[in-house]
């Protein structure tokens, strides 16, 4: 195919309840695809599957040509890393008291031989890696912030942190559950920026949110889906608010959409 | 941060108590002050220090568990270069490095309420000038002679006999000489159950009561302190026996005189912590002043019961707290 | 400019100014009130005062940076105390018995970790049943009474001195020193702080949540034991009755020194300050004569205003 990733026919239950019902789409690098839908309609449950948190029932996820998930493939949060997927949660997973450097490599610390044989974490590497990182990413912070606790920062900074996080990994895909829900109006800019900035680096972004402002704002298209079902696949420009309002609450006819 | 500052000086200041050092300084350290029998020690040396002319600085630990602490509290007197040094240890070994710390000082050390052990003290190469406390083999020999005085030589009944915590010295002490006394005096009387009451009320309580329902005819209980003896006589009024089985307890603290006045406890052997504070400030006051005192001073405990309160003639009664 | 900021922050990393503050202008207080506290002899006596509970603290430090608890290391103090005793009393050789106190320590240590981790009950709750469980194993194996008579190599230990300092004092310094290390400098430290701020993020990013808690309960438990060790040798007999209350001590002084109850920030540097304060209000009372009694008020107000204070200033910078 040529997709980056590749979704199709995939069912998942849980107990009794059937979460998603034959769900396909696909999505290219470089692209940004907004996924919104109501409570209970699916979003992360997909999320797990593709992030291998969860197996699918039936159905396939390929991957950069690879085979991702199926009843077949096992799959797991490690091999999804692998692949290079990564996702942002919606609490971020930040160690609030530890400074920035800290979190970015959680897990990972930089470590240099003391004496030549003791290992300790070095922390000069780890802070010129993060500013670097942090810089690319066209986020301006100060040294002293860098140090400090990241319970410091504002909401908004904090965001772009587990986003530099996420992107230490060098993922293809990222997964952005509901960046800019607790942000004011400038921070939300910053963090749409951002998106834009990676999108532009060829990497593959799916933006689950609530706030349609910002769906239209950045991405280039909109995926809804509606009691595990996908109800519409659009093209943002080519669609409007009510449309997508529409479709999420299950009024407006099935579409189907073309890749971009 | 300001506030905080000032909250922090306020509260030394608070705490603050100047202690001058003077002349010759004697410090002691005592077990807990939350007993009252080392509340009536203390005023005893306090008293003690006053009639010699010694100050004293008298330090104590907040439970008699605190074992390293009172081992700290020690070494800091030393630090303020006392003249002499008084201590209650908690056990045979706590104290040891303070000893030795003051051995090599020169500053003699008196052992209050004898709770090291010579032997180990000989081991160890330390030296206390004297030691004082009250004889507990002695305190149950009296209660055995106060039983035969008040039942007759030919006494033959049933004794119980209820001891402290298993393996505490003091306890052992104090059954072991009312044991021998008693056989040495009333050969003919049986002691028919010693068990450990652990010190406590409710235990002795119950021991009183089992054996009372195996032998209904019990003449007699001695229990080898007045917590214990306090249940006990519970125990025996409560089963209706309450004029026919003698009662004796051994401290003579506050309870056992109220309940021995009232007619429930028929004595007690009281120990008098006052007198051994005193006389334990005195005959250090004659070491400072280069005299000799003997190594081991027994202070005198006294039997109290109904009678003797209420003539107070004796004159131990005064020692009495 | 690089080497001056290394040195500022490994002074003013994680440790809170406001300990050092408090312990300094403690200390002055103390030289103004009370009688010859400035002396060399008196503040070698102070850090003597303060090794057993201080070695305590900085166990539990990483359990508290860890985002756990212990409430048992009094009790495992007690245990490794008597089963040194015990060892050395049974006539193997002292090096075998300080081990066989270390490995009791550190296999109780280990027990908790595995409960807490396999059976969902917090920590409060395990810990708190291996203090009774401890406690009583120690007094069962001892028979309820201390063992006299230790080793002359193990006794050194506690009352020995090297180069005219105490030997628990050197072992109290070393300590903190080997502890800081491990808490600030390595990975595994990094990771202990990450766990206890929080445990989601920590399990995200790939750390073994289970691993590490057994390794700080284990690290816990063998610091009681060495506590426990020290305490023996100071006291000369290994007492089934040692260090009640010792825990909540260990506990206050990790958190006057800054350490957060409930995880994700600590130093041992900072707890060894923390001890410091309790030791030097313990010291200076005592020097001044001040009943007992007060000293226990004295350290239960500076803990609630030390974490009082910490509260205030976290929410002035944010």
């Amino acid at each position: 195919m040529g997709s980056l990733l590749e979704v199709k026919e995939v069912y998942k239950r849980f107990g009794a309840v059937e979460v998603l019902r034959g769900v396909s789409f696909a999505l290219n690098g470089g692209t940004v695809l907004g996924l919104v839908g109501d409570n209970g309609a699916g979003k992360s449950t997909l999320m797990k599957l593709i992030t291998g948190v969860h197996s699918v029932d039936s159905g396939e996820i390929w991957f950069n040509g690879q085979l991702l998930s199926s009843p077949r493939q096992t799959h797991s949060p490690a091999r999804a890393r692998r692949f290079g997927i990564e996702m942002v949660y919606q609490d971020l997973a930040l160690a609030k008291q530890q400074d920035v450097a800290a979190n970015i490599f959680l897990g990972r610390e930089p470590v240099r031989h003391f004496l030549g044989i003791l290992p300790i974490v070095d922390r000069e590497a780890m802070e010129i890696r993060a500013k670097s990182i942090l810089d690319e990413l066209g986020i301006r912070i100060s040294i002293s912030q860098l140090r400090a606790p990241v319970a410091w920062l504002s909401g908004g900074q904090q965001q772009t942190i587990a986003i530099a996080r996420a992107l230490s990994f060098d993922p293809k895909l990222l997964i952005l559950d509901e960046p800019t829900a607790a942000l004011a109006v400038k921070e939300t800019e910053h963090v749409l920026e951002v998106i834009r900035e990676l999108r532009n680096r060829g990497i593959g972004i799916i933006l689950i949110s609530h706030r349609l402002p910002d769906i239209f704002e950045v991405t280039d298209r909109i995926l809804v889906l509606h009691q595990g079902k996908v109800a519409a696949d659009l093209v943002t420009k080519n669609t409007s608010m009510a449309e997508v309002v529409a479709h999420i609450v299950g009024a407006g006819p099935l579409h189907k959409g073309g890749l971009v | 941060m300001r506030t905080f500052l000032a909250i922090t000086v306020l509260i030394a200041l608070f705490t603050a108590g100047l202690a001058t050092a003077q002349g010759r300084t004697v410090g002691v350290v005592l077990k807990t002050l939350a007993n009252p029998f080392w509340g009536a020690m203390r005023e005893g040396i306090e008293e003690g220090g006053k009639s010699v002319g010694l100050t004293l600085i008298i330090q104590a630990v907040p439970s008699e568990q605190d074992v390293e602490p009172q081992l700290n509290t020690c070494l800091n007197l030393l630090q303020r270069n006392v003249n002499a040094l008084v201590v209650a240890a908690i056990n045979a070994t706590n104290l040891l490095p303070c000893i030795r710390e003051a051995n090599r000082r020169n500053i003699p050390v008196v052992d209050l309420d004898a709770n090291l052990d010579p032997a180990i003290l000989q081991r160890e190469g330390l030296r206390v000038v004297f030691s004082i406390s009250s004889d507990n083999r002695r305190a149950g020999g009296q209660a055995a002679e106060y039983l035969v005085q008040k039942k007759g030589n030919n006494f033959r009944g049933k004794v119980l006999i209820i001891e402290g915590l298993a393996g505490n010295p003091t306890s052992a002490a104090r059954r072991d000489g009312f044991r021998e006394r008693l056989a040495q005096l009333a050969p003919q009387a049986s002691i028919v159950a010693s068990l450990p009451g652990d010190w406590d009320r409710l235990k002795a309580a119950n021991i009183t009561n089992d054996v009372l329902q195996r032998h209904p005819d019990l003449s007699a209980i001695y229990a080898a302190n007045d917590t214990m003896a306090l249940g006990a006589v519970e125990a025996v009024f409560a089963a209706g026996k309450g004029g026919q089985v003698v009662v004796i307890g051994t401290d003579g603290n506050a309870d056992a005189v109220r309940s021995i006045r009232a007619g429930r406890l028929t004595a007690s052997v009281a120990q008098l912590p006052y007198l051994v504070g005193f006389q334990a400030i005195e005959n250090l006051a004659k070491v400072l002043q280069g005299q000799t005192v003997p190594s081991r001073i027994i202070v005198p405990t006294l039997v109290i019961d109904r009678e003797i309160l209420e003539q107070g003639r004796d004159p131990l009664l005064r020692y009495l707290r | 400019m690089a080497a001056a900021s290394r040195r500022l922050r490994l002074v003013g990393t994680g440790i809170r100014r406001e300990s050092l503050l408090v312990l300094l202008l403690l200390a002055a207080v103390m030289a103004i009130f009370a009688p010859n506290f400035l002396s060399l002899g008196n503040l070698i006596n102070v850090l003597l005062a303060t090794a057993v509970i201080g070695v305590l603290a900085i166990g539990v430090t990483f359990v508290l940076a860890g985002g756990g608890l212990d409430l048992s290391v009094g009790s495992i103090m007690a245990v490794a105390g008597v089963a040194m005793g015990l060892a050395s009393q049974s006539g193997l050789p002292w090096p075998v018995a300080l081990s066989t106190g270390l490995a009791v320590g550190a296999f109780l240590g280990w027990c908790n970790a595995v409960f807490i981790v396999r059976s969902g009950v917090p920590p409060f709750i395990v810990t708190l049943g291996m203090l009774s469980v401890a406690r009583g194993l120690a007094l069962l194996i001892s028979d309820g009474r201390p063992i006299y008579g230790l080793p002359q190599e193990i006794v050194f230990l506690g009352q020995g001195r090297v180069l005219g300092i105490p030997a628990p004092v050197w072992i109290f310094l070393l300590t903190t020193i080997l502890g800081q290390f491990l808490i600030s400098r390595t990975r595994f430290g990094y990771h202990t702080l990450a766990l206890g701020d929080n445990e989601t993020a920590a399990r995200v990013a790939g750390i073994a949540i289970e691993a590490m808690k057994a390794r700080l309960y284990t690290l816990s438990g063998v610091m009681a034991a060495l506590g426990g060790l020290l305490f023996a040798a100071r006291v000369n007999a290994a007492d089934p009755t040692a260090g009640i209350g010792y825990e909540l001590l260990a506990i206050t002084a990790a958190v006057i020194g800054g350490t957060n109850l409930f995880g994700g920030r600590g130093t041992v540097v900072g707890t060894f300050i923390g001890a410091l304060i309790m030791g030097v209000l313990q010291n200076g009372l005592n020097l001044m004569a001040v009943q007992p009694f007060y000293q226990q008020i004295a350290i239960g107000v500076i803990l609630v205003l030390a974490v009082w204070l910490d509260r205030v200033q976290s929410r002035e910078r944010t």
